[in-house]
């Protein structure tokens, strides 16, 4: 095929539209990486596949991580959030999260124009049927139209679109998402290459014509009175008009339907091979596997301002299409609903991650980088984060600069690299607060105290928020000196409110520094009495959590020291799990599969034992020593 | 494929019996060769232990072990000869000739907890049933041994991980349709979990008061009768005594077994000026051993009306010698108690204060307990203990965080965060062959 030059050769080639490969093309173009992005369409960047919903708990410590980094994701979504909420506001700085449902348009909107006014940043749509690789480093990418692109780096985020089949009862189709193709001449391309291949299932429910729902006696969800912007350098004033959230449930009518459609389920008739992910089952799932439950929840999540679309969270189903209509119209509100768009499940491939470097680049191609679903994982966040990661990297590539990536005590982006390079998934690997150890330091409040400065060093962080956040810094800094400076005495006036807002009593004069350290006193309850009410909330927050951790926090740092020892205590490769004796058959398996690379990987192996984990330090030991003399 | 390792497993020296062990994957050819054959799996048989000559090195009873049901999980032949140093050392000789070599210290041990045999609270229980002085020592370090301990252990961290199932699953989960518990039943299973933890701390402490004993430092004033009561607490002559003052000059000890807690008694040389430099460095030695004492017995004469204090407080004073009183002896008041060494009056009273002081009972319930179990028991409990209290006031995120450390510590005594130095010290202590 005769070749059309773009451009002669681009640093930093980024397959796929997507939130990986926006935030991927956006942060090598902010390094300076002459950068293009291919998608099959200019239309769907930065859309939203799956429910209209930022951030949650576990993810919203994502974005801001992105954000930190100076991403999109937070600013696209403060710009287009209807609907602002806390989770877990009563249960500790350390795993609130905030979530916000986004208005499709606007959020793609958001994205388009934060990507069309990038510098360096060239957007292009065709398809993408073949990578060139020789002597195992990426040469050029080869597009339908325009023939072969040569790159310097190529980060593939291609999310489910790699050999995507859709299925709606027993019928099925390729496709990557409802309505766009799959990249089929790629992914047999792909699978050609010596990557090891998975399949994953992901599904989505029937959307609804908001019209035709009764919203009358349902539950109402408000969001936040007051909302807190998604972005560290976000303001409330960009959040569009805010719209509630409603609730339904599903009834025993619901589930005798569903269970008569069973035999007509691509997942019980077996046609479906993919794994779903457990903690998001399609709503036949649930009604096989908890058939003791009268009723599951239903979130209607609105579409959007500009439309009566909703989205029915909590019924993904890929049951065909007449059973979906008699099931859903069972609900309490759906009585005569009428259904836009039908649900489905869709099976991709992934490629097993343990493949990958932590730094995102693959270990059989150089200077090829993967990011997002593709290499396994589920939401938007946790494909994002990955993108600016793998962008970072593959611009550092092209100026011959050292790669990164941050340590598990540095930012869950940190935790969800490591799982997925050492561990792979057999599921789509979602994010929890309770898969970071370092929890407590990890939060969604201090990610850009834990990596602004770094991502201003590494080039991806701009000169403008890097002096907004120099100066907050400054000021959470000269708060927590007027916290160590500031008496409060017994007999102040406003004491009595702090009492009474508090239930704690204050019976000597003492340091604002060490009230705070009381479970009840709360930066709240400091504020509304009076205490330091000319430093902004956010910064008077930031800085007593810090003071109200300490303790905890201190302990964290002896815990990491440790967990460095470990992660310092090398396995030999060459270490043969099989010859173990004292494994179980089942851990030989798993061990002989991610070859963990030190102690501190092998400890986080699922299933994995203490006694284990002595046998494997002692043959390490061993082996070694067996090198050693030989 | 492991090499093999032989070792005479009996104490050195000439015994009744003397048996050297061999474990490895050439023990069948080795049996072959001394004994002529392989003895049939777990029979004793009788034959002649040859030389590469063919000459009787000696004649005893060959047991075979085959893999994996032996103690070190791989072929496992026991050569039971006479006891004579000589003759073990020519038997271990010609089993080296053969193809194996000599174990290191704990290599056994070491290599039943490689093949999975044993765990590693459990390995450790192999050196502390060998080193148990007492029936009750021996029992704690059975149990452990028998797997009991780490199955306690174990049995707590399950629960530990259930209860942290439901603080992660509603701090993860909010918006989901799981089970919720209350702040009140949370706190009720946790309380649950201590009171385990609390008795299982109990019985490692006991188990390890019965290992290491109770060291008592007979000390005071010379001529009290301190050799005298040290005689009559171990019930036989083991100091010499005369009435001439400053007859003990160094210290002596012995250790008598009281209801199964190994006493162990330091005679001390009396304590006052001199400038017999002898005697002098008698009552340094003296001092020292007070320093590391449990217990001191600081004795005087029960007719000195101003005798001297004891250095500590919490010592027992013995007013020693109350026949010359006539007071009548027996029962610790206000952490004294009156004697009469030569008569053997007021022993059991001294006896009582011991055992009480120990916090020993008699219960056969102890595990033998090694002080890094301790601490990690004691860490996991104090990390409970602020859970509890963090559920009661504190949010989701330091009540998780407790949690975690609960288990990490439980973790630790079943080997978890065990690295290579942890355990190349714990198999260092075992002696060879065991």
């Amino acid at each position: 095929m005769k070749s059309v030059k773009i451009r002669n050769l681009f640093d930093v080639v980024v397959i796929g539209g997507g939130h990986a490969g926006t935030e991927a093309a956006l942060a090598a173009a902010r390094m300076g990486a002459q950068t293009l992005m291919v998608t099959q369409s200019i239309e769907t960047i930065g859309q939203m596949s799956c429910n209209p919903a930022i951030g949650g708990i576990g993810k919203s410590h994502l974005v801001r991580e992105v954000d930190a980094l100076d991403g999109a994701m937070a600013s696209a979504t403060d710009q287009a959030g209807i609907h602002f909420r806390t989770l877990n506001a009563s249960k500790g700085p350390a795993v609130r999260a905030l979530r916000a449902q986004a208005d499709r348009s606007l959020y793609k909107n958001a994205i388009r124009e934060i990507v069309e006014k990038q510098e360096n940043l060239h957007i292009f749509q065709d398809d993408v049927v073949d990578l060139d690789i020789a002597d195992d480093r990426i040469r050029s990418v080869r597009c339908a139209i325009a023939g072969d692109i040569a790159a310097k780096t190529v980060v593939l985020t291609t999310g489910t679109f790699l050999g995507g089949l859709i299925h709606i009862g027993r019928r099925s189709k390729t496709g990557g998402r409802a309505g766009d193709r799959a990249s089929t001449d790629l992914a047999n391309k792909l699978r050609a290459l010596p990557f090891r291949v998975g399949r994953l299932k992901t599904g989505t429910p029937p959307r609804i014509d908001g019209k035709t729902v009764d919203y009358s006696e349902l539950l109402t969800q408000h969001c936040d009175e007051h909302a807190s912007t998604m972005s560290y350098v976000g303001h409330q004033s960009e959040h569009p008009r805010q719209v509630p959230c409603y609730i339904t449930y599903t009834n025993e009518r619901t589930h005798e339907i569903i269970r008569a459609g069973l035999p007509e389920s691509p997942i019980y008739s077996g046609a479906i091979e993919g794994i779903g992910p457990r903690y998001c089952p399609s709503i036949e799932d649930k009604v096989v596997r908890f058939s003791d439950r009268p009723q599951h929840q239903i979130f209607i999540e609105p579409e959007g301002l500009q439309t009566n679309e909703i989205y029915p969270n909590g019924i993904s189903t890929s049951l065909p299409f007449d059973v979906q209509v008699a099931a859903v119209r069972t609900i309490k509100g759906f009585e005569n609903a009428r259904i836009t768009r039908p649900g489905y499940a869709v099976e991709y491939d992934f490629f097993d991650p343990r493949d990958l470097y932590p730094t995102l680049e693959t270990r059989l191609v150089e200077s090829l980088y993967f990011a997002g679903q593709i290499n396994g994982t589920t939401g938007y966040e946790e494909a994002a984060a990955q993108g600016l990661l793998a962008g970072i990297n593959a611009a550092r590539k092209v100026a011959d600069s050292p790669q990164w990536f941050p340590k598990r005590h540095e930012a869950y982006l940190g935790v969800l690299v490591d799982d997925l390079t050492s561990l792979g998934t057999n599921e789509p690997y979602r994010m929890f607060t309770s898969r970071a150890e370092y929890r407590l330091r990890l939060r969604q409040d201090n990610a850009d105290i834990r990596l602004t400065e770094k991502g201003y060093e590494l080039g991806v962080v701009s000169l403008a928020r890097w002096n907004s956040f120099k100066a907050k810094r400054e000021a959470i800094q000269e708060c927590k000196q007027r916290l160590q400076e500031t008496n409060i005495h017994p007999d102040e006036e406003r004491v009595r409110t702090l009492e009474d807002l508090s239930g704690e009593r204050v019976s000597r004069e003492l340091k604002l520094y060490e009230l705070l350290k009381r479970p009840r006193i709360e930066t709240e309850v400091l504020h509304s009495s009076g205490w330091l009410c000319d430093i902004p909330y956010a910064i008077l927050e930031q800085a007593s959590i810090d003071i109200k951790y300490e303790g905890y926090i201190n302990r964290q740092e002896k815990e990491i020291e440790s967990a460095n020892a470990k992660e310092r205590m090398a396995i030999p490769e060459t270490l043969n799990y099989q010859s173990i004796d004292g494994l179980s058959n089942e851990l030989r398996q798993k061990l002989s599969e991610s070859r963990p690379r030190t102690m501190a990987n092998a400890s986080r192996i699922p299933g994995i034992t203490p006694a284990a984990l002595s046998l494997i330090a002692v043959h390490s030991k061993r082996e070694r020593d067996q090198r050693k003399i030989a | 494929m492991n090499d093999t390792i032989c070792a005479v497993a009996t104490p050195l020296g000439s015994g009744g019996i003397g048996i050297v062990r061999v474990s490895g994957s050439n023990v069948v050819h080795i049996a072959q060769q001394i004994f002529g054959r392989c003895p049939e799996p777990r029979i004793a048989e009788y034959g002649d232990f040859r030389a590469a000559d063919g000459e009787c090195i000696d004649s005893g009873i060959a047991l075979f072990f085959p893999k994996p049901n032996s103690f070190t999980g791989e072929d496992v032949l026991e050569l039971q000869g006479h006891g004579g140093r000589v003759v073990q050392e020519l038997v271990c000789e010609r089993v080296q000739e053969l193809g194996a070599r000599i174990a290191r210290p704990g290599e056994f041990t070491e290599r039943a907890f490689l093949e999975g045999r044993l765990d590693l609270a459990q390995a450790e229980a192999v050196a502390d049933l060998i080193n148990a002085s007492s029936k009750q020592a021996a029992h704690a370090a059975a149990r452990s041994l028998s797997g009991e301990f780490s199955r306690e252990v174990l049995a707590i961290d399950r629960e530990v991980l259930e209860l942290r199932m439901y603080v992660e699953g509603s701090i993860d989960f909010v918006d989901e349709e799981i089970e919720f518990l209350d702040v009140k039943t949370l706190v009720q299973r946790a309380a649950n979990i201590e009171e385990q933890l609390q008795s299982l701390l109990r019985r490692t402490e006991l188990g390890a008061t019965i290992q290491n004993g109770l060291s008592v430092v007979i000390a005071g004033p010379p001529n009290v009768g301190k050799s005298s009561l040290l005689n009559a607490l171990l019930n036989e002559d083991r100091a010499i005594v005369t009435n001439v003052a400053g007859t003990t000059r160094d210290t002596l000890d012995a250790t008598i077994n009281l209801n199964g807690l190994p006493v162990k008694f330091v005679d001390t040389a009396g304590m006052h000026e001199s400038n017999d430099p002898i005697e002098e460095a008698g009552i340094e030695r003296a001092k020292l051993a007070m320093k590391h004492a449990d217990v001191t017995l600081w004795v005087v004469d029960d007719r000195v009306e101003d005798a001297p204090d004891s250095p500590n407080c919490d010592d027992l004073v013995v007013r020693n010698k109350c026949d010359l009183t006539g007071l009548s002896p027996g029962s610790v008041n206000d952490r004294t108690v009156r004697t009469s060494a030569i008569h053997g009056k007021g022993l059991s009273a001294i006896h009582e204060f011991l055992v009480k002081s120990a916090g020993y009972q008699v219960n056969d319930d102890a595990f033998a307990g090694r002080p890094r179990h301790l601490a990690s028991l004691r860490q996991a409990l104090d990390r409970l203990q602020q859970a509890i209290l963090s559920l009661k006031a504190k949010s989701g995120d330091i009540v998780a965080e407790d949690l975690r450390h609960v288990h990490i510590h439980l973790g630790e005594i079943v080997g978890e965060t065990t690295t290579d130095d942890l355990l190349g010290e714990i198999f260092s202590r075992f002696c060879i062959g065991k």
